[in-house]
């Protein structure tokens, strides 16, 4: 047992003239003015919002959606619902169509806030090319896809032309993974045909026409590692959706990706998804861009912006 | 006003951060209305002897005077390495530092290790608060040299239920905020906050029916995640979720009376 005395007799800190006087580093009253006042409702509202990575039937009913979007100022969702499946050949047509009836149906609910994105499963080739066709006509904007087929998988190719022909972006699952392949540092994925950066890379370069969305730098990826990948490709968009909301990734992707490129997304994670945006150093005709203008910019090429 | 209960200054040694200092994070309160930030040196999660880091803290928080009453400073001790208790009392005592923070996936121990529990009394005898962090960063995008595993938030319950009548901050709760009933009841009993930095915070509303008002307090995790989120939840929290007087326990009430300031 230490005694006071031993103590104040042991202590290093006394003979290293680290305490100075009476001093103390704790808490005292603070007697200096009170600190700037900041609004963060007021911020949050001030900026109009598409967000470019939603998803609805997923854990949450399309009012429980609105909900979350009406606190946050979100004008537009962007939706979509896959499957959560990794073997390509048990995500069906039937399944998909059914998926994207419920987006539909979302959408019909909330027909001035809900956008809808239509997901489907290029391993089967004539189905998918025909349902984008059904989920265009019935007004959705733009296609999700999953980890049942890599970007880059020549399945993916008919897909691929047939959304550059109808100037809509292709925003595509990711992740960015250390530790496969038997080396620590190795990038892949836990699904075998998740797509990496690397593959997008590989995709944007055989179609520099196409539009690529890059899904949620704040998923649980290495943003860094992403971000740096994909610079050299400036048909391939980011959106910092995600739950991982560190700080710096919403600069660094700017660093390197430049302020057009960048979308704000959700993903079920609203408050990280606003407040990342409204943290990062950046200036407000920025975060407009990111809220808004620059996925505006993508839906007027098929013109299904908003005015 | 706004008590920010979960900072860190110093050196996170897998990627760049910002507000490495008392100055950088001053200049962050400032902005956006933080009036006192609790604050520990992430470089005593690598240090060895982390003592050295609550010493760095200790001088950095002393080398301005603008910083007085602005930062509630923790100290980080490894309760396995030499000296502990000492390290401890000269923390509590001399330093006058309010609490202490426990890293032990990265000081490598059990969190009922005996030694633990050991320090853990000490520093409740000493009035400190004691901070469990459930995750510095999210391990899917770990560096290959971090930790490849987090906890979840039941990680923590066996120290509470070791030591009960301690005082506990649990940062950033990112995995499993809906305990069973059981451990739902000992944190009730227990006089301790969640921070809101944590992505499990994801509807406070609820939570705060769950765990109580008290439950709950301001906190960023800087600089590791981004400085708002942690407000936004509060602040969009609607009428029927949180009152006026809610709201200022979230903002600075609950800080207040967990760390006796």
């Amino acid at each position: 047992m230490i005694t006071r005395r031993k103590f104040f007799r042991n202590s290093a800190l006394a003979s290293a003239g680290l305490i100075a006087g009476a001093g103390s580093a704790g808490m005292a009253c603070s007697n200096r003015d009170n600190p700037g006042s900041y609004d963060i409702m007021e911020e949050a509202l001030k900026f109009r919002k598409i967000n470019a990575h939603e998803h609805v039937y997923l854990g949450s009913e399309p009012s429980s959606l609105i909900n979350a979007a009406d606190r946050l100022g979100m004008e537009k969702l962007v939706v979509s619902l896959p499957v959560t499946v990794e073997d390509r050949v048990l995500v069906t047509p039937e399944k998909f169509r059914e998926c994207n009836n419920l987006v539909l149906k979302a959408m019909k609910l909330f027909p001035d806030r809900i956008m809808g994105q239509f997901y489907i499963n290029p391993y089967y080739s004539k189905e998918s090319l025909e349902e984008i066709d059904r989920c265009v006509s019935a007004g959705m904007v733009s296609m999700k896809g999953y980890y049942q087929v890599k970007i880059n998988d020549p399945l993916y190719y008919p897909v691929i032309e047939k959304m550059i022909d109808l100037k809509m972006i292709i925003l595509m699952h990711t992740h960015c993974g250390i530790g496969v392949g038997g080396y620590r540092t190795k990038y892949g994925n836990i699904q075998a045909n998740a797509s990496t950066p690397d593959d997008f890379a590989g995709a944007a370069e055989r179609y520099p026409e196409a539009l690529f969305q890059y899904a949620h730098t704040g998923g649980g990826g290495d943003w860094e590692y992403a971000c740096k990948t994909l610079r050299d490709y400036p048909n391939v968009y980011v959106d910092t959706s995600g739950s991982n909301n560190e700080s710096g990734m919403i600069e660094y992707a700017m660093k390197h990706l430049g302020e057009d490129r960048l979308f704000f997304g959700t993903d079920g994670s609203y408050y990280q998804g606003v407040g990342s945006i409204l943290a990062a150093n950046i200036n407000d005709d920025q975060r407009k861009k990111i809220f808004f203008d620059n996925y505006n910019l993508i839906l007027k090429r098929s013109g299904n912006h908003v005015d | 006003m706004l008590i920010d209960v979960s900072a860190n200054i110093g050196h996170w040694p897998f990627r760049q951060t910002g507000l490495k200092t008392c100055r950088e994070l001053l200049g962050n309160m400032d902005r956006y209305g933080v009036e006192t930030s609790v604050i520990s040196n992430m470089n005593g999660i690598f240090y060895k002897d982390s003592h050295a880091a609550n010493e760095e803290l200790y001088r950095e928080i002393s080398s301005e005077k603008r910083f007085r009453g602005r930062f509630v400073p923790f100290a980080v001790i490894n309760p396995l390495y030499a000296a502990w208790r000492h390290d401890l009392l000269v923390c509590s005592r001399e330093l006058k530092f309010k609490g202490l923070r426990l890293y032990p996936q990265y000081h490598d121990y059990e969190i009922t290790d005996p030694a633990c529990i050991d320090m853990v009394r000490c520093a409740r005898d000493e009035g400190m608060v004691i901070a469990l962090t459930v995750r510095m960063v999210d391990s899917r995008l770990r560096s290959w040299m971090d930790l490849s595993s987090e906890w979840i938030l039941k990680d923590v319950i066996p120290l509470i239920r070791e030591v009960p009548d301690a005082r506990y901050m649990i940062l950033n709760v990112s995995g499993g905020i809906m305990l069973n009933d059981e451990d739902t009841a000992l944190i009730r009993g227990t006089d301790m906050i969640f921070d809101t930095s944590g992505r499990n915070i994801s509807d406070l509303g609820s939570l705060l029916k769950k765990y109580g008002n008290d439950k709950f307090a301001f906190g960023t995790h800087s600089p590791m995640l981004d400085y708002l989120t942690g407000l936004l939840r509060i602040e969009a929290l609607a009428d029927n979720e949180a009152d006026e007087s809610t709201r200022e326990m979230l903002r600075s009430g609950n800080a207040k009376r967990l760390l006796g300031i």
